[in-house]
């Protein structure tokens, strides 16, 4: 674990999700922790 | 993802969002997504815009898509950081739920306080 000062900020990004959603990372800010992950390959 | 799949309600219950993106354009992306019933956010990016943002470029050219996952607090924080050596290299959904319980239990501290 990073303690929080250390911690950067995540950049944050916009696109659109399999529904077609647009989302957005700084609209979890204040509300929800974020878990990403990148994954190599789905299809 | 099946572990996460299985795992997801943990995730809600530690006030976590997952979203999870992969190197697929929006078509396939969305068939397999929808296939396999993922309950959490999934963005096909084929351009590697985010995975670029995130400093994935490295790994893109050197090895092939490996995964990466980001732990971000609610803050906009990232508390962890980890880049996968291999496929089989990531962190487990265990260490992540522990590591959300400290970093919830960090943030009603600092409320309390």
């Amino acid at each position: 674990m990073i303690g929080k000062d250390k911690a950067t900020l995540a950049p944050d990004f916009s696109a659109a999700d399999s529904e077609g959603r647009t989302i957005r990372l700084a609209d979890y800010k204040g509300k929800k922790n974020v878990f990403l992950v990148f994954n190599w390959g789905f299809a | 993802m099946a572990q996460l799949r299985h795992d997801y309600q943990n995730f809600v219950d530690r006030e976590t969002e997952i979203i999870a993106v992969g190197p697929e354009g929006p078509d396939a992306f969305a068939d397999w997504w929808h296939r396999h019933q993922m309950p959490f956010i999934g963005i096909g990016d084929p351009k590697h815009v985010i995975a670029k943002l995130f400093g994935q470029q490295v790994k893109l050219l050197k090895l092939g898509r490996m995964p990466a996952q980001f732990v971000i607090d609610k803050e906009g924080r990232m508390r962890n950081v980890h880049y996968g050596e291999s496929m089989q290299d990531i962190i487990t959904d265990e260490e992540v739920l522990a590591l959300l319980d400290e970093i919830n239990r960090e943030q009603a501290g600092s409320k309390a306080a």
